[in-house]
């Protein structure tokens, strides 16, 4: 198990490396400038040892010769000391807290949250720094988990508790922390042949009704939509250390597509540490566009941004595989896209009674 | 001509006048409770403007709506004018009689069309509540005031007099007032706000009528008051006599049976306007009317033939009849400059533009069409625009969507100027209003309720043309803010936040602050010209400052030269830094060196303007390096300025043929300075 995190001196002089960069252009007469990687599809590529999809070598340079790009390098100032700030005082902020904190920095204050979480996150790919090194933790709350693993949380007040995922909880299954790393928790013992991440919160309530997990022997985790950073890392932790498969269960459309591959190639957003946080073994399980004919499941038109979004995987190199590419055809083709809980068309017991073991048989796992 | 009124009336008659009233009180304007309060204080304010005009008073017009009894829908309505008053035994007829009024038949443009005006609000008063209307009246010849209760006898069309007496009239400072009429009257009605508003009406009336001082003292009690932006009179119109392109057949026949003329050619040189004594004789061979005949003794088909003539269906050779165009000077445009002033007084924004074509003809009748726009803050820019719409300085306020300036507007694509507008039809939407005005001596309504304009592909095409002339200012005006805003920002980064990273940046890492000025060099690589034009309330001057900056590694060597308006009667003072006039409207000075990182400022001020009159300079440039915020100056349309300068000198007589003003002329270069004055003071005098 690799340890990312970086001790605060090793973040302050990575810090000021961004800082002295654009001190030194100053000085020779230019304009400031900051240095990051191109964070676009066109810059991603395959990491042979790693498994991965990581940033390449196309970098783009801010430089302060417009208003807009001069004023993010003066946020970026001003996120730097404030990161400085906390780390002397061994204290931490949330994203949202340094957005308000920012109404104090006049000219270098924030538009939106956005601009402020695009920054943490330009921070941590210039630095390679991980924002938990920054003090900075994120607004987004974890996924629900639930099945016979255990684990242990050191809570608040920096006890241990030892905590079963079916038994020590209530329907809506153990909450994932936002910090899922060795000093907040520990992985101790499973009996589950698998892991199943599911998109959306009626599936994942459908399966645990229908107690899925304790009939297939698994482990059900909601992402809810686009997972978080500790959604995935837990997720790549539990199938790390436990060796266990993954299998993604998504809607059928193009949005769910980039899900799947953030989880098992790496977000195009943070993949400066894809290796952290994506799950090179998962399987997308469905709703395939096939499962679209091969069920008759009730569908919606594709819509022309559903249609761009197709288009725009089909030259994204984390889809660059055969299946894949003929998956994205297929839908193009048919022009049509289903919600997993089209499955209900043949009634509340068909995804656990069917449609889930037929799928899993093709991988072997029921 | 009064006495063809007063004929009519009496044919008017025979019905009983409430009986007609109640038929026709949707086209006469009283068919709600809202819109009857709307139409008294038009009826009550259109006469103290028209009688004003008259008597060339510069109008001052006071309105004063008090609610008398809530739950019944009582108002008061109280309106004062300055006007030349109305002589004592002449109230019971302008008050009391339907009908009466010259305006009915002449051929010119005025307010009212119809005749029934006034005396409709005291019937109405009468009908609803049973109460007179009160007058006061002074003219400028007697020492008192005539005061009277006027009231109507419906079955004789007469006015009932009652309460008369005289007395001194006082303002309400004491002083005496030495002339001016004033109405109280009490009707159900109902004072509501919004478009359709007593507000809005006057609001609207104030802005075409620049002239005109108007206050307005809402139900609540709140004082709304639009002063008066100009002292000149509107043009006294004239009237003229018909053309044959725009005649009805029984107009025709009864100018024929009136007729006292001996002969027909003479009849229709004496009558018509537009007509030669060869359009005369060649009208009637068509018409197979001798041209010995007697006016009076035409027969019906003979009414009908001539028609036929008048309009081109019967033909001299295949062709119709060749008659001139009637003659224009019957009209009374606002104007542009006065439109402006007037959109400002109302409209609290930074940019005006206006346009007013020339008169021309429809149908035998001369109009003209004005148009306005006013942009900017304080207006809402996810609503359709505010339209404006006004037939001979009569706002308009029902059916827009019927009308046919409205339909003008919607058939410009707006967005190619700088407004949205979905799919390029409809109400443009945007942070302005758009004002067209409509000048004719016969203006067609699509109904009798005289609210919306008739179609008529002439005038459309007229209004059309008018309001893509004045969309081109408004491009030039956005893309001149959006260069405004470029520099701005420019100067902002250099300003604020350069200097902020570098000390930023040196206290993180513990170094001292670098010096910035090789990077704002390296940022700006530029010259930067600002303008700056403001009007000095304190001082009542406009105060022009230009500031050049010479952003660049390099010593930079310039003439500057900037538009100002000389020929609107400005005189510019304080101007520090010298220069020399270079045209008529386009001073000069020269800069030998401006070292790097040097700023030059020049400074003046203009006197002779009024607020809102000069917003916007146009600062010019020659030199090698191109000065951002500044125009490089087009030598040839100088030369073109020079010329019509020394045309002008040769030619002083030639006065009614004004030449374009010199920010017109600069107007046109390929980078066109954006400017919306040129078409504001383009008009002339």
């Amino acid at each position: 198990m690799m340890s990312r995190t970086h001790t605060n001196e090793e973040t302050k002089i990575a810090l000021h490396e961004v800082v002295a960069e654009m001190y030194d252009k100053i000085v020779k007469g230019e304009a400031p400038t900051m240095t990051l990687p191109v964070r676009t599809k066109t810059n991603i590529a395959f990491d042979e040892k790693l498994g991965v999809y990581k940033y390449g070598k196309k970098r783009s340079t801010r430089d302060a010769t417009s208003l807009g790009s001069a004023k993010q390098l003066l946020r970026a100032l001003h996120v730097v000391e404030f990161i400085e700030e906390m780390i002397d005082a061994g204290k931490s902020s949330t994203l949202r807290e340094m957005y308000y904190i920012s109404e104090a920095w006049g000219l270098g204050k924030f538009g939106s949250q956005n601009e402020s979480n695009n920054l943490a996150e330009d921070l941590e790919v210039v630095t390679k720094c991980l924002r938990e090194d920054f003090k900075l933790r994120p607004e987004e709350d974890g996924a629900r988990m639930i099945g016979n693993l255990t684990l242990r949380e050191r809570n608040r007040r920096g006890e241990w508790m030892r905590i079963n995922a079916r038994d020590d909880v209530g329907d809506s299954g153990y909450g994932v922390p936002y910090n899922v790393e060795l000093e907040k928790i520990e992985l101790l013992e499973h009996d589950i042949k698998f892991i199943m991440a599911i998109e959306t919160g009626g599936m994942f309530d459908r399966l645990i009704e229908n107690g899925f997990d304790e009939d297939f022997n698994c482990g059900l985790l909601h992402l809810k939509g686009q997972p978080a950073r500790s959604t995935r890392r837990i997720l790549k932790r539990m199938s790390e250390e436990w060796d266990l498969p993954v299998v993604v269960f998504l809607d059928g459309d193009p949005w769910s597509f980039r899900i799947f591959a953030s989880i098992a190639y790496g977000a195009i957003k943070t993949a400066h540490i894809s290796e952290y946080l994506a799950t090179p073994s998962a399987t997308y399980l469905g709703i395939t566009a096939d499962d679209i004919m091969a069920y008759d499941l009730p569908n919606d038109d594709l819509s022309p941004r559903d249609v761009e979004a197709l288009k725009a995987e089909l030259s994204d190199p984390r889809f660059a595989d055969p299946w894949w590419q003929e998956q994205i055809n297929m839908m193009l083709e048919l022009g049509k896209k289903a919600e997993q809980q089209s499955l209900a068309k043949y009634g509340l017991d068909f995804v656990t009674d069917t449609y889930l073991p037929e799928k899993l048989a093709d991988l072997g796992l029921a | 001509m009064s006495g063809t009124a007063e004929r009519m009336a009496k044919n008017q008659k025979q019905v009983a006048i409430s009986e007609f009233f109640e038929k026709n009180k949707h086209f006469l304007g009283f068919d709600s409770l809202t819109r009857s309060l709307i139409t008294a204080v038009k009826e009550a304010v259109d006469n103290s403007l028209d009688a004003c005009e008259e008597a060339r008073i510069l109008p001052e017009i006071r309105v004063q709506i008090t609610k008398i009894d809530d739950k019944k829908n009582i108002v008061e309505l109280k309106s004062e004018d300055n006007g030349p008053g109305i002589p004592q035994r002449s109230i019971e007829k302008v008050f009391g009689q339907l009908l009466f009024g010259s305006r009915f038949h002449a051929i010119r443009q005025s307010r009212g069309q119809q005749g029934i005006g006034i005396t409709g609000v005291v019937m109405y008063s009468q009908l609803t509540t049973g109460r007179k209307t009160h007058v006061r009246s002074k003219i400028a010849t007697e020492a008192s005031a005539a005061i009277v209760d006027i009231g109507l006898d419906t079955r004789k069309n007469k006015a009932t007099k009652s309460n008369e007496t005289r007395e001194i009239w006082e303002r309400p400072d004491g002083s005496l007032k030495e002339h001016g009429l004033e109405v109280t009257t009490r009707m159900k009605a109902k004072y509501q706000k919004g478009r359709q508003s007593v507000y809005q009406y006057l609001r609207m009336t104030s802005i075409v009528n620049p002239h005109a001082d108007i206050t307005f003292v809402d139900p609540e009690g709140q004082t709304h008051h639009w002063p008066r932006v100009t002292e000149r009179l509107p043009t006294k119109v004239e009237s003229i006599k018909p053309h044959p392109h725009g005649i009805h057949l029984g107009t025709l026949q009864r100018m024929c049976t009136e007729s006292t003329d001996s002969r027909m050619t003479v009849f229709l040189r004496n009558n018509f306007s537009g007509m030669s004594t060869r359009a005369a004789k060649e009208l009637l061979e068509v018409a197979e009317i001798s041209e010995k005949a007697k006016p009076k003794s035409l027969k019906p088909e003979q009414y009908r033939a001539l028609l036929e003539a008048f309009q081109g269906e019967r033909t001299l050779n295949n062709k119709p009849v060749k008659l001139l165009n009637p003659p224009t000077n019957c009209l009374s445009p606002i104007e542009e400059l006065l439109i402006k002033k007037g959109l400002s007084k109302t409209i609290d924004s930074r940019f005006v533009t206006t346009m007013t074509r020339s008169p021309t003809v429809t149908q035998g009748n001369p109009y003209q069409v004005e148009v306005g726009l006013i942009f900017g803050e304080g207006m809402l820019a996810d609503k359709p625009v505010e339209v404006l719409r006004f037939a001979n300085r009569v706002p308009l306020m029902y059916q827009q969507g019927g009308c046919l300036l409205t339909k003008a507007i919607e058939s410009v694509d707006w967005r190619q100027y700088g407004l949205d507008q979905a799919g390029g039809r409809g109400v443009p939407k945007g942070p302005a209003a758009i004002l067209v005005h409509l000048a004719s001596t016969n203006v067609q309504f699509t109904s009798e309720a005289k609210e919306a304009l008739a179609d008529n592909s002439e005038v459309l095409d007229e209004t059309r043309k008018a309001l893509l002339e004045m969309g081109r200012g408004l491009r030039k005006h956005l893309e001149k803010k959006k260069k405004m805003a470029k520099t701005q920002e420019k100067f902002e980064l250099v300003n604020d936040i350069i200097p902020a990273i570098a000390e930023k940046s040196a206290q993180i890492l513990g170094r001292p602050v670098p010096e910035l000025a090789g990077s704002i060099t390296k940022i700006m690589s530029a010259v930067i010209a600002e303008s700056e034009t403001v009007w000095n309330k304190e001082t009542k001057k406009t105060e022009v400052s230009i500031t050049l900056f010479n952003y660049t590694s390099r010593a930079r060597s310039y003439t500057l030269l900037a538009s100002w308006p000389e020929r609107e009667g400005a005189a510019m003072e304080n101007n520090n830094t010298g220069g020399r006039k270079e045209a008529t409207g386009v001073w000069a000075w020269k800069l030998e060196t401006l070292d790097p990182g040097q700023t030059f400022v020049i400074k003046y001020t203009l006197s002779g303007l009024e607020k809102g009159d000069w917003t916007d300079t146009d600062v010019f440039f020659r030199g090698s390096q191109d000065v951002i915020g500044a125009t490089k100056m087009d030598e040839k349309l100088l030369e073109e300025i020079r010329r019509q300068e020394a045309v002008r000198t040769t030619d002083e007589e030639e006065t009614s043929v004004e030449s374009k003003d010199v920010a017109e002329v600069l107007a046109e270069p390929e980078v066109p300075p954006p400017t919306g004055q040129q078409t504001l003071f383009g008009g002339g005098e």
